[in-house]
């Protein structure tokens, strides 16, 4: 995007509408009688949204400043159980400021422009955007696992299914809960509102006659294990300060893997026995260059978290029959499986016993 | 008759007022012509292509280039 398209109000009816009547420098402060520029611009806010909205939109502003994508609790929440202290002043706190904070997102950063990670950027104009654009809101900062997975960019891979038949956006099933659940949520997961499949396919849980497969597995088995297939996984991420002075992270290439495991968030709502699992890029070491063994009980938690693959498929190489998974070691997360140092983290969600063959 | 002449002015004057409003328009922020005027200050530059690629300026991000692999 071109520096003078981040700023362009390509449409200047956006005066008329609501936003636009309030004023460009009730938001973004500037002086506007000045005709020179840099003195018209003295102390513009660029990115007003991190607390203006509150004064019109007052209950969606206040559930979002919890919500993860403010907080990036979620971040806090993994260190935090693996014995992180992340409390203010700590060495844990430092990196969580240094390497996590640019993905914070304001209410401009999905219904105005593009996020900062991305160098920002009006969307549309100034248009104020009830629906974030999937391209350039959802996909800019979710790009490297869900965007791509559910776009089919992937080499080898078929983008999911909601978007090659369907053509589906991301807000055709996300809404309500990306602005949170009003409370403070560790995982996404955590949330009431998150998406559940049966929101739409509620058929499958009420009537499975016809498909044995469903009769058997239902409840047992996440719908992701049947129908999703092979997704990214995230290996030895490190974050440091590079000679310059910059926060910088390096990690492994992703691997494209897909797992079966014990559902390691196994509840009334997730009552599983069985997941698909995704290697998260953390390691014992991610945080070394801050401080020797800041994760002091790494091993609480699984490096292979429950996840939802977004590259959903009708039919999947282990739904052909029944022994296509059954008889499949290699669909199974097992001991091989895991790297060394991390057995320990993982032996709750290893696979020790695989599935009978059935023989069809 | 001073009082006379005194209570007309003071009548004619306080009419003026109701007529013209008594505000002060120093203390309530610009009317609608005015805040168009200030709005179009801003507006003008910004939704003018052209004058945009001549004026707009990149806010260099310094990032590091020791960054490897998907975040």
């Amino acid at each position: 995007m071109e520096v003078w398209e981040k700023v362009f109000v390509k449409d200047a009816e956006f005066m008329e509408s609501t936003h636009g009547k309030v004023g460009c420098v009730i938001c973004h402060g500037g002086d506007s009688q000045q005709e020179d520029k840099e003195l018209a611009h003295a102390g513009v806010i660029r990115d007003p949204s991190d607390g203006d909205c509150n004064t019109c939109h007052q209950d969606i502003a206040q559930a979002h400043d919890l919500s993860l994508h403010a907080t990036l609790s979620g971040f806090k929440s993994a260190l935090e159980a693996r014995g992180g202290d992340v409390s203010e002043g700590t060495p844990l706190a430092t990196a969580i400021e240094n390497h996590c904070q640019e993905c914070h997102t304001t209410c401009g950063q999905c219904h105005v422009s593009r996020p900062d990670e991305l160098e920002g950027g009006l969307v549309s104009g100034h248009e104020f955007r009830l629906t974030p654009s999937t391209k350039y809101n959802c996909v800019a900062c979710h790009g490297s696992r869900v965007g791509a997975e559910y776009l089919g960019e992937n080499e080898g891979i078929p983008g999911d299914v909601h978007w090659t038949q369907e053509m589906m956006l991301c807000t055709d099933c996300h809404s309500a809960e990306l602005h949170g659940s009003g409370g403070t949520d560790a995982t996404r997961y955590d949330n009431p509102d998150v998406v559940r499949c049966e929101d739409c396919h509620e058929d499958v849980w009420t009537d499975t006659s016809g498909n044995p497969q469903h009769e058997q597995h239902l409840g047992d088995l996440s719908c992701q294990v049947c129908h999703s297939i092979s997704y990214k996984n995230c290996y030895g991420c490190h974050v440091s300060i590079d000679p310059e002075g910059l926060p910088c992270r390096t990690s492994e290439p992703s691997v494209m893997q897909f797992e079966i495991g014990y559902n390691p968030l196994r509840s009334t709502e997730r009552p599983f026995k069985y997941v698909v699992l995704r290697h998260v890029p953390t390691c014992t070491g991610t945080c070394d260059y801050y401080g020797f063994d800041l994760l002091t009980d790494f091993n609480a938690v699984s490096t292979w978290k429950y996840a939802t693959p977004h590259n959903i498929q009708l039919n999947t190489p282990q739904n052909e029959s029944c022994d296509a998974c059954h008889t499949d070691i290699e669909l199974f997360l097992t001991e091989e499986d895991i790297r060394p140092d991390e057995k320990v983290a993982n032996e709750d969600v290893i696979v020790d016993e695989l599935p009978e063959p059935v023989g069809k | 008759m001073k009082r006379l002449v005194t209570a007309v002015i003071v009548i004619l004057v306080l009419i003026a007022l109701a007529v013209t409003g008594c505000t002060n328009k120093g203390l309530v922020g610009p009317s609608p012509g005015e805040e168009e005027e200030v709005v179009s200050t801003c507006v003008t530059c910004h939704t003018d292509k052209d004058t945009l690629k001549e004026t707009a300026t990149t806010e260099e991000v310094a990032k590091s280039e020791a960054t490897t692999g998907e975040g």
